[in-house]
């Protein structure tokens, strides 16, 4: 089943960090998108979360369409939306 | 569930706390796992600049400690894992730790659960959590470039924090209760900023409500020498002190003074036998990086200790 794991980002978030070590743990490749970088991504996180936080993981499912969106530190939330 | 974990140490949290004293016990050859349900490092590793914690003459950043702690707790064996305990008993001699998913028994307990960050507990708060009202400063800062913001508290965190936040803002707010109530170097770099027009400190300003308006925070309105004040704003971070990580505690053995902080006797010992703890969320902790690691550090030696009394009973 093949996911697609996206993570927004902060330079100075210690909680993205741990989703990232998590997911790699795991074995789970996913993109970053750092929005101290890219100040102009800023919305995408609002849009997909309701909320001006990170980290958001958006953990996309190919096979079955759908999305998971995760705020915050989460691995309750997380390790599910992989599975 | 799978089947018992043995171990011989197993310490509730991961904080530098827990790590100080993982680095002893597994120097010792104790076996020692650690379970976290946040981040390692905890509030340290969300914290932006730490100057106060000797051996860095420049300071450190929060992550950069924790990263540091975690490695070298690692190096000598620490096994840390993620997880949430839901109970801590004394059975069969020994101390058995519950998560969701595992059980662990273990010869010795530490709980270094740390604390985290208060709120206010007004109106709003709850309403516009994450879409203005915020607890971490690291964490969402970088969302308020050139916006303004208000900050709650007049303690060391609320003033570092305020200060990391002038990266972004374009003006900072700062309400404080009664007075400020941080260190001198932060009451001077806070002076600064309020010089160069980024802060300005309302003293003796009570934060009463958090109002917005299609999901995004727009004003604070508190109270200063009984008169009601409004503060426009785009978002609102809130330092107002620590709660104790003792929720899971409750129903247990362990005893906690009336603020929800573990009491302890001079071993660092809780009313369970074996069970220890350390850090910050034990009563009359000072609440520093400083301290709980060296609270970690003598929790350790008096685990070690009583570990072979009991290997020699």
């Amino acid at each position: 089943m093949a996911k697609k794991v996206t993570i927004y980002t902060s330079n100075t978030c210690g909680q993205c960090k741990m989703v990232k070590k998590i997911l790699s743990m795991k074995g789970h490749n996913y993109d970053e998108v750092n929005i101290d970088e890219s100040p102009d991504r800023h919305q995408e996180v609002v849009t997909l979360s309701g909320q001006q936080r990170v980290p958001v993981t958006v953990v996309e499912d190919d096979t079955t369409g759908t999305q998971s969106v995760i705020t915050g530190y989460n691995p309750g939330q997380l390790m599910p939306a992989l599975i | 569930m799978s089947e018992k974990i043995n171990t011989d140490v197993i310490m509730i949290g991961a904080g530098p706390s827990a790590l100080s004293a993982a680095v002893y016990t597994t120097r010792e050859d104790i076996k020692t796992i650690l379970l976290e349900k946040g981040v390692i490092g905890g509030l340290a590793a969300i914290t932006d600049q730490v100057d106060n914690y000797p051996g860095f003459p420049e300071g450190v950043t929060g992550l950069d400690l924790a990263e540091k702690l975690e490695k070298q707790a690692e190096r000598f064996g620490a096994d840390i894992r993620y997880g949430e305990v839901s109970a801590i008993n004394a059975v069969d001699g020994g101390i058995e730790v519950k998560t969701a998913d595992e059980l662990y028994y273990a010869k010795a307990a530490l709980i270094a659960t740390g604390s985290d960050y208060k709120k206010i507990g007004v109106p709003g708060e709850e309403e516009f959590y994450g879409r203005g009202v915020h607890y971490c400063a690291t964490c969402d800062g970088a969302f308020y470039r050139d916006k303004k913001l208000v900050v709650v508290g007049g303690g060391n965190s609320a003033i570092q924090e305020a200060l990391f936040l002038t990266r972004f803002a374009s003006h900072i707010d700062l309400l404080v209760r009664s007075t400020v109530k941080a260190s001198e170097v932060l009451q001077k770099d806070l002076q600064k900023a309020v010089d160069e027009g980024k802060v300005s400190v309302h003293i003796g300003t009570t934060t009463d409500e958090i109002v917005g308006k299609e999901n995004k925070v727009t004003s604070v309105i508190g109270t200063k020498d009984g008169e009601k004040v409004t503060f426009a704003t785009d978002g609102v971070f809130v330092f107002v002190g620590l709660l104790p990580n003792t929720g899971f505690l409750e129903n247990t053995a362990v005893e906690l003074d009336e603020t929800g902080f573990i009491k302890t006797d001079k071993n660092l010992m809780t009313a369970i036998p074996s069970v220890f703890a350390s850090g910050d969320v034990r009563s009359g902790a000072t609440m520093q990086i400083a301290s709980a690691v060296g609270e970690g550090a003598t929790a350790a030696l008096k685990i070690r200790e009583y570990i072979e009394e009991q290997a020699r009973s």
